[in-house]
């Protein structure tokens, strides 16, 4: 029985893979049961339908696989050899949480795919720097390293808030992810508060999953001058909601993932009036350019609502930027313009000196395949929930509305 | 601090009480402990939601209270069919009920990750607004959520003690060869525990979602202090596992303030284990 | 006889099979093959303690997963910095020796874990031994920096058995056979004779003289030391580190493969492993693609032990009879 067993095996082993070189296969990873997998499949399957109307890439068409990751990082791995090894993907878009993207950088190593990343950990990229030849194919247009979200949540307590409100802003409270990104987030952002006059009262750490915020708010209430979350696994909701309820008198300001979502208002049920907190890779469902108004319009009747998480633009770009990519290597000539090691230097042609247009603004990479921070790059956008809209507030020159105090503060 | 401990503690308390009770319950009485006694909490929530937003359009200002009614009764329901199916053939067995319950938990979680995505669910509250007490504000909700607590413990006492069908429920729990001889229809008495125990889960579930949030994962922790909670009061006693309830609110908010939440849940397993070694029947119980 | 030498020869065809096998499979199934070979393993090595003593360890992810822990950690000992200072200047060690280091690290916890269990009897057993792999995630999410909480970590490139995936199957199935080899010694000899007599009657055993105690955490370090292993040399196969090494779906699924196989049975367990893995991780994953159905196939998983426990837990031993013992479900279902 046991020969059966494995005759069977080797017979359904050697059944005949299917037939692709007609599809440019374009892998999805992320954790699908979260509102961010959700976005990143939809918008990357929004993108594969239009560039499908216009012919596809070099005239193939371009279909989407997806990958659950569901946040573990044996499934995550497994899924990343299977789109690699299986599905035998052209290219692999996504990740989200850094953790994870570091352990799937192993796989993509392994099998030399490429892979256009979104998980936010310095960490990622100095392995491109350290050992080129093994992980030059990762890139990571979708956010920005986690580096310089302290760059944009200071210049929101000091320049802004400081400065501009006139709040008087010198102790802070953080509450953050208990993850690897948060981490790295405050390897910088440490010495950059203490830099700038500011003390750090408090630093929780909370597991994902949280939704019993009432000790930390009290907590952070009593200490400090502001809270400043940093939050991306862990969903702010909860936290806006009893923020709200509790009338805790501090403002919160800073890096709120789930308040992106244009559905954050309806979740906390209004509750989150008045937070602050900083839009992902310039990903806020508020025109600043051409392409964005049409990817959002387009989303809209495709789905019914607007993108529902950060990963929806940066995925959208994703693909376009990797049909250009390809699109240059056939036009420069090369013999096969799908080839992971040719693209990878096409893909480095997108510098400062040559951007390529997404929706959220130019993608241009550093040396090691990170996103360039600035106001004519990808940088995020300083905004608060004022009666069920998002405006940005600063930088100056893309604000659309004024900072607004909770009345109870 | 102490205030804080002590106000955050008892709201937290009584809703662990409603949990734990259900859980007690069903132990005392059938002798099965059920794994899955964390799912029915989460799912409280989750129906209400999903029926609120079908029923609204129809129902309008009634559409909430009707949900939470309904939902209450649904989960129960959910329990009874549990019980019936699949440990009622199972629960001589007691090592193949923690198996089976464990699966079941696990599958229904994956089921609603499946559904819902890991969106955290939160009841819209019924009443708002924010009284201080001590200098500590207490959203009405909490208060609610308090008084319906006891209000229901108080009830479950009542309809043991003093009517028919409870008082069989509790002779049952007190000897079943007995309860059987004098006429007392067993599995009937089983499955209205299982009933009870589940719907008592689900109102706390909806509670606490109105207070905080649940997703899928709540589930797991919910049963982890569920059972810290049982174990502590003394497996079988239901009144000892209401008072257990208090100390391990009260506990569980103190380890928060001054270690973390993940620490509070480690002190609940290590109560868990030591008591089950150093003295199996608890504080209260009457069990081995 | 003859019936000795038909097995020799079954056994001997087997191994040439499965030497030969990743020549004609892709890749990812070879790939799948060397960690099912792994989960073989585990769950043997549970069978030791559930089906030889009976005692029923719901924690034996524990075993696997401090096994994983302490290869993974021994391999990046700079994770050791603020927590355990005097282990973070390490010297690069072989892979081999930590590997090994994780399996004595297992099999001490083994003997920890086996003095509590002790007094314990069967369903407290069961209960308590069930907290303790959560006792570990909690542990591991609470010192994060070190252990990598939920995410886990990435043992990195270099420290993988081997850098193409045949040679890892290779290593793994060498592992295993080599495990497996003495484990069914180990059960043959008098040692397994006393492992069962602890599971017919405790009482007796002791009134005529065993050691039970002795036997008792013996098997508990066996157990745990093999699991240990396995665990250890999964992580340098699969290059990550996780919760799931500990967490609860690992231990149904082992549970599951037990029942199926038989606990007690040798070869019952070793099938039982194998059909429930190519299960899981291929045979599901394949009807639900054709299908077109996105189902997480887990669910499906638990729907078979729920099934499987309730229609037949007796009925499915009762088949595979000549496989099995019947004693072994009356320890499995003793009423308490």
């Amino acid at each position: 029985m046991f020969l059966l067993v494995v005759v069977v095996l080797a017979l359904l082993g050697c059944a005949a893979p299917e037939k692709k070189e007609e599809v440019v296969k374009i892998g999805v990873i992320g954790p699908m049961e979260t509102k961010y997998g959700l976005a990143m499949k939809r918008a990357a399957e929004l993108a594969a339908k239009k560039i499908n109307e216009e012919g596809g890439i070099l005239g193939k068409t371009v279909k989407i696989v997806v990958a659950d990751t569901k946040f573990d990082p044996d499934v995550a791995t497994t899924e990343f050899r299977r789109l690699a090894q299986d599905e035998k993907v052209n290219i692999v878009i996504g990740g989200f949480s850094s953790g994870i993207a570091l352990t799937m950088i192993e796989v993509m190593a392994e099998t030399k795919t490429l892979w256009l990343g979104d998980a936010s950990s310095p960490r990622l990229t100095a392995k491109v720097k350290e050992d080129y030849e093994h992980y030059k194919y990762f890139f990571r247009p979708i956010v920005a390293n986690a580096s310089t979200f302290p760059l944009d949540m200071i210049e929101m307590l000091d320049n802004y808030l400081n400065k501009e409100i006139g709040l008087n802003i010198k102790k802070v409270a953080i509450v953050r992810d208990a993850a690897l990104w948060t981490d790295d987030v405050m390897q910088k952002f440490e010495p950059l508060l203490k830099e700038r006059g500011f003390e750090i009262v408090m630093d929780v750490k909370v597991p994902k999953g949280t939704e019993d915020f009432s000790t930390i708010l009290l907590e952070a209430q009593e200490k400090a001058d502001v809270i400043v979350p940093i939050l991306a696994h862990v969903r702010g909701d909860s936290l806006l909601k009893q923020w709200h309820d509790m009338k805790i008198k501090k403002l919160i300001a800073g890096h709120d993932l789930a308040a992106i979502d244009p559905d954050f208002w309806n979740a906390t049920e209004g509750k989150c009036f008045g937070e602050i907190y900083t839009a992902d890779g310039g990903a806020v469902a508020t025109p600043i350019n051409e392409k964005m108004i049409e990817f959002i319009d387009m989303y809209k009747k495709e789905f019914g609502k607007l993108p529902e998480a950060y990963s929806a633009y940066g995925v959208y770009d994703a693909v376009f930027l990797y049909k250009a990519a390809v699109e240059m290597a056939s036009k420069a000539g090369e013999s096969n313009p799908f080839d992971p090691d040719t693209l990878v230097k096409y893909l480095e042609k997108f510098n400062v000196n040559n951007p390529f247009e997404g929706v959220r603004g130019k993608i241009a990479f550093t040396s090691n395949h990170d996103l360039v921070w600035g106001d004519e790059f990808i940088r995020n956008y300083i905004c608060q929930w004022q009666e069920g809209k998002q405006v940005i507030l600063y930088p100056k020159n893309k604000a659309t509305g004024q900072f607004v105090k909770p009345e109870w503060i | 601090m102490i205030t804080e401990i002590l106000i955050l503690g008892t709201v937290i308390g009584g809703i662990w009480a409603l949990v734990a009770s259900g859980f007690s319950l069903m132990f005392g009485v059938a002798r099965i402990l059920n794994f899955a006694h964390g799912i029915f909490f989460v799912l409280g929530a989750y129906f209400t939601i999903s029926l609120n937003s079908k029923l609204s359009s129809v129902l309008a200002q009634y559409s909430l209270p009707f949900s939470i009614f309904l939902s209450i009764f649904l989960v129960g329901i959910v329990g009874l069919i549990i019980y019936r199916l699949f440990l009622s053939p199972l629960k001589e067995h007691e090592i193949m009920v923690i198996l089976v319950t464990l699966a079941i938990a696990l599958l229904l979680e994956e089921l609603l990750l499946m559904i819902f995505k890991d969106i955290s669910i939160s009841v819209p509250s019924v009443l708002h607004g924010t009284l201080s007490f001590f200098g500590i504000p207490i959203t009405y909700t909490r208060i609610l959520a308090l008084f319906l607590a006891i209000a229901l413990l108080v009830i479950l006492e009542l309809f043991t003690n003093k009517t028919r069908t409870g008082k069989s429920i509790l002779a049952t729990s007190q000897d079943k060869e007995a309860a059987m001889l004098i006429g007392i229809d067993v599995d009937r008495v089983y499955s209205m525990v299982a009933f009870i125990s589940a719907s008592f889960a689900s109102l706390a579930g909806i509670l606490y979602s109105q207070i905080y949030a649940v997703n899928p994962e709540t589930a797991l922790r919910v049963l982890i202090y569920a059972f810290a909670i049982v174990i502590l009061g003394g497996l079988g006693n239901v009144r000892g596992s209401i008072v257990a309830a208090f100390i391990i609110g009260y506990l569980q908010v103190a380890t928060s303030l001054s270690l973390g939440t993940r620490w509070s849940e480690v002190l609940a397993m290590i109560v868990i284990i030591s008591i089950l070694i150093i003295r199996p029947k608890g504080l209260f119980g009457v069990e081995v | 006889m003859k019936k000795n030498m038909k097995r020799y020869l079954f056994v001997a065809i087997l191994f040439l099979i499965l030497l030969v096998l990743p020549f004609c499979l892709p890749e990812s199934i070879v790939y799948l093959l060397g960690l099912m070979f792994l989960f073989i393993l585990y769950v043997v090595s549970w069978d030791i303690v559930a089906g030889y003593t009976g005692q029923i360890n719901l924690g034996h992810t524990v075993f696997i997963g401090i096994g994983g822990y302490t290869t993974a950690l021994l391999q990046n000992s700079w994770r050791f910095t603020n927590f355990m200072d005097f282990l973070a200047p390490l010297p690069p060690l072989p892979i081999w020796l930590t590997i090994l280091l994780g399996g004595v690290n297992a099999l001490i916890t083994g003997l920890i874990v086996g003095i509590i269990c002790l007094r314990l009897r069967g369903y407290y057993l069961a209960l308590v031994t069930a907290v303790l792999p959560l006792i570990c995630i909690q542990l591991v999410n609470i010192y994060s920096p070190v252990f990598g909480g939920y995410e886990g970590f990435s043992i990195g490139f270099g420290k993988s058995l081997a850098q193409r995936v045949i040679f890892r199957y290779y290593f793994s199935m060498t592992v295993c056979v080599v495990s497996l080899l003495a484990l069914y010694f180990i059960l043959k000899s008098k040692i397994g004779v006393k492992f069962k007599a602890i599971r017919e009657d405790e009482e007796l055993a002791e009134s005529v003289g065993m050691n039970v105690v002795k036997y008792k955490l013996l098997a508990f370090c066996i157990s745990a030391f093999f699991a240990g292993i396995a665990g250890a040399v999964a992580v340098h196969y699969r290059l990550t580190v996780g919760t799931d090494l500990f967490d609860i779906p690992l231990m149904l699924m082992i549970i599951l493969s037990a029942i199926i196989g038989g606990l007690g049975s040798f070869h019952g367990v070793i099938l039982g492993s194998v059909i429930i893995y190519l299960l899981k991780n291929w045979i599901i994953k394949n009807a639900l693609g054709l299908m077109r159905l996105e189902f997480p196939d887990e669910i499906i998983l638990y729907f078979l032990l729920i099934i499987l426990i309730l229609k037949a837990p007796r009925g499915i031993i009762a088949k595979l009879s000549e496989l099995t013992r019947t004693e072994v479900s009356r320890v499995l279902f003793k009423k308490e």
